[in-house]
C-alpha cells in the first residue's frame, strides 16, 4: 500500500504543479463569480442562477480537468520511460494504475473542492434556499469525475493521448446523451434482434446522465435544484453504480498494462 | 519459492519483438541466453548496439516479458514483487519526473520500497552525499546535468540497499570525474559483499572493474568468463628479445619457421607466434646457451576480442570463429582476422 500511496503522491504533485491548471481554475473562478451578476439583473431567480452556473461550470470544468490531465497518465510514463524507474522496484502494474488513480482523483478533486467552497460561500451570503441540493448536485459531479477518469486511464495504457482524448471525450458525449440514444432507438428500430443488439451495445458506455438529473427522475418524480431534489438513496444508488462502472474499467486497463512489454 | 543465495540465474531466455505494419516483421532480440551470477561478484554485460543487451536487463526487472525461459533472482522469479525488492535498476539514460527535486524522487523511491522513515531520511541524506549532488539535492530535476541526473540514477537504485544492482550503461555520459567515482561506486559495492550486473559498451571499464563478463552479440551468448581468462585465450604473440649469433638465430628460424628481422641493440627479437609452444622454444633456447633478456606475451585487448566477436556475427559466418586454426605459423598474418581466442563457438562453454 506504500507503494500505490508513493505513486499517488508524486501523480497529485504533478498535477498540482502543471501550470495549465492555474490558467483553467482562474477561468472558471471568472465564470462562477460572474453567475453573482447575473443573478443580481435576473427577475427573482437569483438562486436558481447561482445554483445552475455554478454547479454546471463545476461539472463541466471537473470532466474536463479530468480528461485533460489524465489523457497522459500512463502513456506519458510509458512514452518518457520514467516508468522503468518505477515498475523495477517492488510495485506491481495494478498498484500503479491505482496510484495513478488515486493521485489524479486527489489533485482533481482538490481543485474541484475549493471551487465548491466558493460556491457554497456565495450561495450562503446570498442566502439561497436549499443550500443541502447543492450538496447533492456536487457528490454527483464527484462521481461522475471517478468514472471519467477511469475510462481516460483505460484508454492512456494502450494508446496515444490524442485518441484517448478522442475516444473519452466521445464517450461522455454518447453517455450523457443515453436516456436519448435509447429513446432514438426504441423509435427507430422495430422490436427485434437488431433492437436488442443496438440497446445492449449501449450497456456499454457509461450512464452518466445519472449525475446531472435534470427534470424528472427515472420514478417520473419532478426534480428542480431549488426545490425538490434527489433524495440521499439516489446518491448511494449512483455511488454503487460509480464503483462498479470504474472497477469494471479499471481492472481491463490493469490487465492491459499487466500483458504490455514496456520497450 | 525459498529464498536463494544465488543473485541471477537465467535459463534459456528468448524474445521476439513484432514490429513493421501490422506487427508482421519478427525480430529476435534475445536467443537462448542463459548465464548465472555469483554473488558478491562483478559481471559485465558486453555487446555492441542492439546485440540485447537492454533488452536482456528489461526482463530481469520484470519490464519486459520473455517468449520462453526462466529467470530466479534470489530464488523468486524476475517479475515477482520479492525478487525486485532486492534489486536495485539503473535504466540506460534514466528519464526523471522532472517536476520532482532529487530530494523528493529518492523520498518516493524509498516509498516504494516502505522504507522507515527515519531510514529513509538518513538513506537519502547518505546517497545525495555521496554522489556529490547534496547542494543540487531541492533542485528540480529539470535542471540537472546529464552527469547529474546519472548520479541521481544511480542513488535511486541504490535506496533500497539492494543485494543485486542492475546498471545499464551506468557510465555514460559522464565526466572522467564522474567515470572514476562511478567505478569507485560500484567496487566498492563489491566489497559490502553486493552483485553487480552492469551492461556496457566501454570495454576500459570492464576490464577495469568487472570479475566476469558474457559477450552477447544479436542476442546470443558468444563468451562468458572471467576477465583474465576471456584475456589470456587472446595472446597474439610472444615477444623474445635474445642474445644469440646469427648461426643460432638461423638454427631457430630453421627449426620453428619463425621470422624475424628485428634487431635490437645487443641481440634479435623474435615475435612468436602462438601456435608455438612458448615452453618448449625457451627450453630450445636454454639448451642452445642463448641469453633470454625478455619474454613480453602479447595480449589481445577485450577491444579487439569484443570486435572479432562483432566482426564474426556481422558475417554470419561460423568459421570467422575458425580462422585461428589456418593461421600462419609465422604469426605475420594480420591478427584481426584470426578468432582472438581460437575457440571454437561453443556458447553454453564456460571458462572458469
Amino acid at each position: 500500500m506504500g507503494a500505490v500511496l508513493a505513486i499517488a503522491i508524486n501523480t497529485f504533485r504533478e498535477t498540482i504543479r502543471n501550470k495549465i491548471l492555474y490558467t483553467i481554475i482562474l477561468f472558471v473562478l471568472i465564470v462562477l463569480i460572474s453567475g453573482n451578476y447575473l443573478a443580481n439583473i435576473s427577475m427573482h431567480n437569483e438562486d436558481r442562477i447561482i445554483m445552475d452556473i455554478g454547479l454546471g461550470m463545476l461539472s463541466l470544468f471537473g470532466v474536463f480537468l479530468t480528461v485533460f490531465t489524465g489523457i497522459n497518465i500512463i502513456f506519458k510514463e510509458i512514452d518518457k520511460k520514467t516508468i522503468y524507474l518505477v515498475l523495477s522496484k517492488p510495485l506491481n502494474r495494478t498498484g500503479f494504475i491505482l496510484g495513478k488513480l488515486f493521485g489524479l482523483l486527489l489533485a482533481v478533486y482538490t481543485v474541484v473542492v475549493i471551487m465548491f467552497a466558493i460556491l457554497m460561500a456565495q450561495s450562503l451570503l446570498m442566502q439561497i434556499a436549499y443550500p443541502v441540493n447543492l450538496v447533492k448536485g456536487f457528490i454527483l459531479i464527484l462521481f461522475e469525475i471517478l468514472i471519467v477518469l477511469s475510462i481516460a486511464i483505460f484508454f492512456s495504457s494502450f494508446t496515444t493521448p490524442f485518441i484517448t482524448g478522442m475516444l473519452t471525450v466521445g464517450i461522455i458525449m454518447v453517455g450523457r446523451l443515453l436516456p436519448d440514444l435509447h429513446q432514438i432507438i426504441r423509435v427507430k428500430y422495430v422490436p427485434g434482434f437488431w433492437r436488442e443488439t443496438a440497446l445492449s451495445l449501449t450497456q456499454i458506455f457509461p450512464n452518466l446522465y445519472i449525475f446531472v438529473p435534470n427534470g424528472h427522475d427515472f420514478n417520473g418524480q419532478y426534480l428542480s435544484l431549488t426545490s425538490d431534489f434527489i433524495t440521499w438513496n439516489y446518491i448511494s444508488w449512483t455511488f454503487l453504480y460509480t464503483v462498479f462502472y470504474s472497477s469494471i474499467i479499471l481492472v481491463l486497463a490493469s490487465t492491459i498494462l499487466k500483458n504490455r512489454d514496456l520497450v | 519459492m525459498k529464498h536463494s543465495e544465488v543473485p541471477l540465474k537465467i535459463i534459456n531466455i528468448s524474445k521476439t519483438f513484432k514490429t513493421g505494419f501490422l506487427n508482421l516483421k519478427r525480430v529476435k532480440a534475445v536467443c537462448d541466453l542463459s548465464f548465472t551470477m555469483k554473488k558478491g561478484e562483478i559481471f559485465g554485460l558486453l555487446g555492441p548496439n542492439g546485440a540485447g543487451k537492454t533488452t536482456t536487463l528489461k526482463i530481469l526487472t520484470g519490464l519486459i516479458f520473455p517468449d520462453q525461459g526462466q529467470i530466479e533472482e534470489f530464488g523468486y522469479p524476475a517479475n515477482s514483487v520479492k525478487a525486485r525488492s532486492h534489486i536495485g535498476f539503473l535504466p540506460e539514460n534514466p528519464y526523471f519526473y522532472e517536476y520532482l527535486t532529487a530530494r523528493e524522487f529518492l523520498n518516493m523511491c524509498a516509498d516504494i520500497f516502505n522504507l522507515p522513515k527515519k531510514e529513509k531520511l538518513e538513506k537519502i541524506d547518505y546517497l545525495l552525499n555521496k554522489l556529490s549532488i547534496a547542494e543540487a539535492a531541492d533542485r528540480p530535476l529539470r535542471k540537472f546535468s546529464k552527469g547529474m541526473l546519472q548520479r541521481t540514477g544511480l542513488a535511486q537504485a541504490l535506496i533500497n540497499d539492494p543485494d543485486l544492482i542492475i546498471l545499464d550503461e551506468p557510465l555514460s555520459g559522464l565526466d572522467p570525474i564522474g567515470r572514476r567515482d562511478f567505478r569507485e561506486i560500484i567496487t566498492n559495492l563489491r566489497k559490502q559483499g553486493k552483485t553487480v550486473l552492469f551492461s556496457s559498451h566501454i570495454l576500459s571499464d570492464v576490464e577495469e572493474i568487472c570479475d566476469r563478463a558474457a559477450i552477447i552479440a544479436r542476442g546470443k551468448l558468444q563468451e562468458i568468463g572471467t576477465i583474465a581468462k576471456l584475456l589470456s585465450k587472446g595472446v597474439k604473440e610472444t615477444e623474445i628479445e635474445i642474445e644469440a649469433t646469427k648461426a643460432q638465430l638461423s638454427q631457430l628460424q630453421k627449426k620453428w619457421k619463425i621470422f624475424t628481422n628485428n634487431t635490437t641493440l645487443s641481440g634479435y627479437r623474435i615475435n612468436l607466434p602462438p601456435n608455438i609452444p612458448l615452453q618448449k622454444f625457451i627450453k630450445d633456447l636454454v639448451a642452445a646457451t642463448i641469453t633470454i633478456k625478455s619474454i613480453k606475451p602479447h595480449k589481445e585487448s577485450l577491444e579487439n576480442l569484443f570486435l572479432n566477436f562483432n566482426m564474426s556475427t556481422d558475417q554470419n559466418s561460423p568459421t570467422g570463429l575458425q580462422n585461428n586454426k589456418q593461421s600462419s605459423p609465422t604469426g605475420l598474418q594480420n591478427n584481426k582476422q584470426n578468432s582472438p581466442t581460437g575457440l571454437q563457438k561453443n556458447k553454453d562453454k564456460e571458462i572458469e
